[in-house]
């Protein structure tokens, strides 16, 4: 337990010091209590308002959970797809264009297919993790044949399916059928049935999606420490000599861990389509995929830390925009995300520092 | 004159050096015996400058000095050549040996008076090397000299070997030994740290033991003390340290392997049978390919032509996987590259191979119970220390990881054996006790092959020693049959 206390530190350090750095810069420049008034305000976007509950009821949580939850979601799913990845030892920087691929998928199918409502949502959100890994899978594939870095592949991936789904597919054949003079950017409207669920009905956005990526992250946990495949996928991430030694086979490892970073990445652009914006959108604007990246190292490749990393920044995030009150940017999160990453990976500093704090002690 | 004076130094709990005291002369030879754990590696890296004594100083010619980093020990002109080297591989040799103290000419590298200096160093050293050969193609022997080069390249008036022969052919250890005789003849002095008896009676000058941290003698003379008398003083009484030569190959054993005209990259031709019960021994100097050979029985390098016979059938390929269903144990050179994942627990190190399969699992999933009971039983058995099996594999010693790796492979009924330098850098108890594992095999039923880079280990333990040379099999002896010259003569593919 101590020792599981010792590894999270780093990470929980470090984002705690980036929020204080965060707060002292605000203050020099704004004032102590302008700055307390905007992490207050940020806290209560991210987290809920107590003090509205007369008004509001519950809704003072449930708004802010469901906007939080929404970010959330796709943090844990693009943080996990970086994760898995990395747990055999590849670096998957093509997260975005495999969300990107997944979310026109999922709006494709949303909006085309023909299917009982829930088991719609269940097919396009299945439909757009295959093609989401079927992505990645081209990157592994390159890398067993040709010996191409997964780096190099991934990168320019993004950029491949980024053209050819909002280059060409969104606004060219798959562009919504428009009666009138009406213009929409973007896919046409995804069928209600295939609509993940609202939790709390209209008020919050809280949806299905945010137990899905729970849901996904708690499989990953199980499945990479306690089945056999797991524990194959960490030899081969951390000793790949050994594991093909010990008759572990390494190209199908790649291509298999992939696949799956794939899949999570392609459940997050479903997600973002399904749950939100119920359409593939003209673009779509935010980066999330390369967030995932933060995600995994904030949360050091764990399931669970991913989880935990993207639920707190996802809420600060969620709480950002009340920043804007405060004449803040909203992307000061994003800011104080990016300060978190940097001290993160100066991890030996902090290592030697709890040593010789828990050597006193 | 180098003194060290009652040095003492904790790590947590265990004491690594308790009040030793010793003393160094110009043109000594001294030489350093213990067990792993012993405290000699401790002693050396405090007179190199890597630990700092928590009691007690270390003194040049009277003068007491503070040694804070290696850099203070080379200053004062001790050299050290440990274990691991720290070579970069894709450096040249004079690259390598120049690094950090490059000559300059006009601000910039002069490579030629680089190069030159490196080749007068090795000419003085007595070494053949080619300069300007890159340092990951070469031998493990090859790449420890050029670690002697860059000691004294330095400087070095007094130079540290730490298990220097561990890596050698006998001819390699006899040249190492000449130069460095050269070496203290000319007024360096050199320390000698071995687990080898032999080679220490026949270097040093005097010899110095120690037993967990404790300096039990300082004054030994190698003539008048004897190998049985040092075993004694390092390990304590009565231990017994031989290995039973075994019951020997029954008629009509049944053959495990049978190579004919084998060919693939590195092995030329190669014919050799392994019967049940049988140890072959392979010998030959570094890089004749004893490696390739190795690969290839375990699956991880093709063969081009010839045949291949396992367990009485014909195969035209195999690959590590196969190796493991067809119950073939591997014992590689280098355990942290291919036995074994440092950062993975014991019990997880235990598992791996057999990690789909009971005890370690059930169906698709990890058997953790089945797992960890394993790995008690296992540690217990092959005495691994401390039994951990939580314990990140990279915190136990390098003989106890070793211990592991022989173990794991030798668990259950393996058909054959293939073990590749089974004792490098193991201590004297740990040696005999791999030894005595292989016999036991061998007893069992399996077929063991032991590739080995020290003749005496070959002699002690195979019935058969198959001798290679270019990639060739220059010689089959049985048991008994050739004498240490003959071998060598092999060895070197030279005829009588």
């Amino acid at each position: 337990m101590k020792n599981r206390l010792l590894a999270i530190a780093p990470s929980v350090l470090a984002v705690a010091l980036a929020m204080l750095l965060g707060f002292v810069v605000v203050a020099l420049t704004k004032g102590v209590s302008e700055a307390a008034g905007a992490f207050a305000s940020m806290f209560a976007g991210a987290f809920g308002e107590p003090s509205r509950v007369d008004e509001l009821g519950v809704f003072a949580f449930l708004r802010p959970w469901g906007e939080s939850a929404t970010k959330a979601t796709l943090l844990t799913l693009t943080g996990l797809s970086v994760a898995v990845a990395f747990r055999v030892g590849l670096f998957n920087i093509g997260a975005q264009g495999q969300l990107v691929v997944g979310a026109l998928v999922a709006a494709l199918a949303g909006a085309h297919l023909a299917l009982p409502a829930g088991l719609h949502a269940v097919v396009a959100l299945g439909l757009a993790a295959v093609a989401g890994g079927a992505w990645a899978s081209l990157a592994a594939w390159l890398k067993v044949r040709r010996g191409v870095h997964e780096v190099i592949s991934t990168i320019m991936l993004n950029w491949v399916a980024l053209r050819l789904v909002e280059g060409w597919l969104v606004p060219g054949p798959a562009r919504a059928q428009v009666e009138g003079n009406n213009s929409i950017n973007g896919t046409d409207q995804v069928l209600p049935g295939a609509e993940l669920p609202n939790l709390f009905g209209e008020s919050s956005r809280l949806n299905a999606g945010f137990l899905l990526a729970v849901g996904v992250a708690l499989a990953l946990l199980f499945f990479l420490q306690r089945s056999v495949r797991g524990f194959e996928w960490k030899v081969a991430g951390l000793n790949p000599h050994a594991a093909k030694a010990a008759g572990v086979p390494l190209e199908r490892t790649v291509v298999q861990a992939m696949a799956v970073a794939g899949a999570c990445a392609g459940l997050a652009g479903a997600v973002l389509v399904l749950g939100t914006e119920h359409r593939y959108p003209g673009t779509i604007s935010a980066p999330w995929g390369f967030d995932g990246i933060a995600m995994a190292l904030l949360g050091q490749g764990h399931p669970l830390g991913v989880l935990a990393s993207a639920v707190w920044f996802g809420a600060l995030r969620a709480g950002g925009t009340r920043l804007q009150l405060a004449g803040i940017h909203k992307s000061f999160p994003e800011l104080i995300q990016g300060v978190a990453l940097v001290l993160v990976a100066a991890r030996a500093a902090w290592e030697r520092l709890l040593a010789r704090a828990v050597r006193r002690a | 004159m180098i003194a060290l004076e009652h040095i003492s130094k904790r790590f947590g709990s265990c004491v690594a050096l308790d009040d030793v005291s010793l003393t160094l002369s110009p043109g000594e030879r001294l030489a350093v015996v213990g067990e792993n754990g012993a405290g000699k590696s401790s002693l050396m890296n405090v007179l190199y400058g890597l630990y700092q004594p928590d009691v007690g100083q270390v003194r040049f010619g009277g003068e007491t000095v503070r040694l804070s980093s290696p850099k203070d020990a080379v200053r004062r002109g001790i050299g050290m050549v440990h274990q691991h080297f720290a070579l970069v591989p894709t450096l040249t040799v004079a690259e390598n040996v120049m690094l950090g103290h490059e000559p300059l000419r006009r601000g910039l590298l002069d490579a030629r008076a680089a190069r030159e200096e490196v080749v007068r160093a090795a000419k003085a050293a007595g070494f053949a090397l080619d300069p300007d050969a890159t340092v990951g193609g070469l031998t493990v022997g090859s790449q420890q000299k050029v670690e002697i080069l860059k000691a004294l390249a330095r400087g070095a008036k007094t130079l540290i070997l730490d298990e220097p022969t561990a890596v050698l052919t006998p001819q390699e250890a006899d040249e190492l030994f000449a130069s460095a005789r050269a070496l203290s003849e000319q007024g360096t002095s050199v320390v000698l740290i071995s687990h080898k008896l032999a080679e220490v009676l026949a270097f040093a000058t005097r010899i110095a033991v120690l037993r967990r941290g404790k300096l039990v003698r300082a004054d030994l003379e190698p003539a008048k003390t004897s190998p049985a008398e040092l075993a004694a003083l390092m390990v304590g009484e009565g231990v017994a340290l031989d290995v039973p030569t075994g019951s020997g190959v029954a008629a009509g054993a049944k053959e495990v392997l049978r190579l004919e005209r084998l060919e693939a990259k590195g092995l030329a031709r190669v014919s050799l049978t392994v019967r049940a019960g049988e140890v072959v021994g392979i010998a030959g100097v570094d890089g004749n390919g004893q490696r390739e050979l190795a690969e290839v029985l375990t699956g991880a390098r093709p063969w081009t032509a010839g045949t291949f016979t396992l367990l009485g059938q014909q195969r035209s390929a195999l690959t590590p996987a196969d190796c493991h269903a067809l119950g073939i144990a591997h014992v590689p050179e280098d355990r942290l590259r291919d036995a074994v994942v440092k950062d993975l627990t014991v019990e997880e190190n235990v598992a791996l191979g057999r990690h789909g399969a009971a005890p370690n699992a059930r169906g698709p999933w990890v058997d953790v119970a089945g797992r960890h009971a394993n790995a008690v039983t296992l540690m217990e058995a092959s005495d691994v220390r401390p039994r951990e099996p939580l314990l990140r594999l990279g915190e136990l010693s390098g003989g106890n990881q070793q211990k592991l790796v022989v173990g794991r492979e030798l668990q259950g009924t393996p058909t054959l054996v293939v073990a590749v330098q089974p004792t490098r850098g193991l201590d004297l108890l740990a040696v005999a006790e791999v030894r005595r594992r292989l016999r036991q095999v061998a007893d069992a039923g399996a077929g063991v092959l032991v590739v080995s880079l020290d003749l005496d280990e070959v002699r002690a333990l195979a019935d058969t020693i198959v001798v290679l040379a270019h990639g060739r099999v220059t010689g089959t002896f049985a048991r008994g049959e050739a004498d240490e010259r003959e071998l060598g003569r092999r060895m070197l593919a030279v005829s009588a």
